[in-house]
């Protein structure tokens, strides 16, 4: 059975995470999910938007990309990025819950004869893989078992936690423990880790801006992966793979450590355990620190 | 710029608490907030911050605008809603720091342009607009050289084995920036929507 949904790929699939979005191109059809891009869509402010631009304004973005998705079908949107998916799903949810919000945003976008309804459901694609697809599903196109891959499953802050614990949750929100990176790296024949920090944070954008300031946070998370014997360390988050793997190198040369530790996306993991072209459709080249054992399966 | 909040050049301000609750972001929460700490206690940059989210609350209901507003808490957090999801009353902490730093940067506090997320927000928003998308190098770029021209270049080059790397893996490009095909259709409609937050003195 194929169903087709609406796909919001984010500015970073065009740019740090261009192997999220290959990879998940790749994994989706398989798996029975068809995807549909978002006609011209806009970046969604990510965390810092709303500073500069205020909340309407932010929430503007996030409005034009829905009223877009609204306009070629009532299927949900589904994201892979964190940052897109709190943007998008928050507005959405603001959207249905207050008339007034709902009132100034259609005014904002009847300058342009847009306008958006609040009708459609904004999603997580590592929720659709859950909820969905199903473990059972995943599995079954597993042909290359990544057998005796010890990989860290590190989720992040994101990608679970913002609507945890609020009416506006998904299924799948959850911040103490969730478990659906270590089930992802299991369905593809991989050893999950018993990575203890797997939703703390990794600083965000602030390792870009200020170094001093967050660079620790990533040098403790390695850490933990690296006391393990991670091979690799998985995670759903476009900035947390950018994160943790680029600045490896800088950590180093701060903390005199030795750490050089792939760090992949779950897709990529599907990619290459459903047999799929490691390169073309895994983009394994697109990582900068390379595992040879994954390349080698 | 219109609607902020009650007499800005005023260190204390006794009417400061309701402005925020009123017109924040998330604000009619905090009425609820106990000063458990919870929030504070669970920040990862806690140690970063000058204040923490529940002293700064405390602040708010005390009326100290100014030192609310120049606080490094609403720079320092990074939205990671560890806070968020233990709070016991539900107060939406992490959309109410960032309110509070946007009505800094309106109210125009020098540590609002000092503050590196400010800057950083500055060049990313100016990405987005003139773009539509944003555009990782310009934003990294503009941002660096938003301290001047020689703390730019110290920044830039601490940076360029990282940019290396990207343009070999094929995750940076060299083109022209990525751009949606209708920016002037999204500058219409932010403009419009800055207009209305600029008529209620606030989002919604
Ligand atoms: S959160 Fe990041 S990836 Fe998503 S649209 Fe915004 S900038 Fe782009
Ligand atoms: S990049 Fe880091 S800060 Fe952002 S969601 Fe991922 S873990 Fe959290
Ligand atoms: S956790 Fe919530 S109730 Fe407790 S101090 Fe922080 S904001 Fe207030
Ligand atoms: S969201 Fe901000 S204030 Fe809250 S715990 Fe995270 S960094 Fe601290």
């Amino acid at each position: 059975m194929s169903r087709t949904l609406t796909y919001y790929p984010g500015c970073s699939s065009q740019a740090s995470a261009v192997h999220l979005d290959k990879s998940l191109r790749a994994i989706l059809p398989p798996l029975g999910v068809q995807l549909r891009d978002i006609d011209d869509w806009n970046c969604c402010g990510a965390s810092v938007g709303h500073i500069e631009a205020g909340h309407l304004a932010n929430s503007a973005l996030s409005a034009r990309n829905l009223a877009n998705a609204k306009a070629a079908g009532p299927e949900d949107v589904v994201t892979p990025c964190a940052a897109c998916y709190l943007n998008t799903h928050y507005v959405n949810e603001s959207i249905r819950g207050s008339e007034q919000l709902k009132g100034d945003l259609n005014e904002a976008l009847g300058v342009v004869g847009k306008s958006y309804d609040g009708s459609l459901h904004v999603r997580h694609i590592c929720e659709l893989l859950v909820t969905d697809v199903g473990l059972d599903a995943i599995k079954a196109q597993v042909k290359k078992p990544l057998t005796g891959l010890k990989v860290a499953g590190y989720v992040g802050c994101q990608t679970v936690r913002p609507f945890a614990n609020t009416e506006r949750a998904n299924k799948f929100d959850s911040y103490d423990d969730p478990t659906f990176l270590d089930d992802f790296t299991q369905a593809c024949g991989a050893e999950a880790l018993p990575f203890k920090m797997r939703t703390h944070c990794c600083g965000g954008s602030v390792s870009v801006m200020s170094p001093d300031k967050g660079l620790h946070l990533i040098k403790e998370l390695l850490e933990e992966a690296q006391k393990l014997g991670a091979d690799v360390i998985s995670t759903p988050c476009p900035l947390c793979q950018t994160n943790v793997e680029m600045y490896q190198p800088e950590i180093n040369k701060r903390f005199g450590t030795s750490f050089n530790i792939p760090v992949v996306f779950y897709s990529q993991l599907m990619a290459v355990a459903f047999g799929l072209d490691p390169v073309k459709d895994a983009g394994l080249d697109q990582n900068i620190i390379k595992s040879d054992k994954l390349l080698g399966m | 710029m219109n609607a902020l909040s009650p007499t800005p050049s005023r260190a204390y301000d006794l009417n400061f608490a309701r402005y925020v609750y009123e017109n924040i972001d998330g604000g009619e929460r905090l009425r609820m907030c106990m000063q458990c700490g919870a929030c504070s206690g669970s920040c990862p940059i806690g140690q970063q911050m000058d204040h923490g989210p529940r002293k700064l609350f405390m602040m708010i209901r005390a009326g100290m605008k100014e030192a609310v507003l120049t606080s490094n808490t609403i720079w320092n957090c990074v939205s990671c809603y560890n806070c968020v999801v233990r709070c016991p009353r539900k107060v939406p902490i992490t959309y109410i720091l960032h309110d509070l730093a946007n009505l800094a940067v309106r109210e125009g506090f020098d540590a609002a342009k000092k503050a590196d997320n400010a800057r950083f927000a500055k060049a990313f928003m100016w990405s987005a607009r003139k773009y539509g998308r944003t555009d990782e190098r310009l934003v990294t770029g503009i941002y660096y050289f938003s301290f001047g021209l020689v703390e730019g270049m110290k920044r830039g080059m601490g940076n360029q084995k990282i940019a290396l790397n990207m343009i070999k893996t094929k995750r940076m490009h060299l083109g022209m920036p990525h751009a949606i095909k209708a920016k002037d259709e999204l500058q219409k409609i932010l403009a419009k929507a800055q207009e209305i937050q600029d008529r209620h003195g606030k989002g919604a």
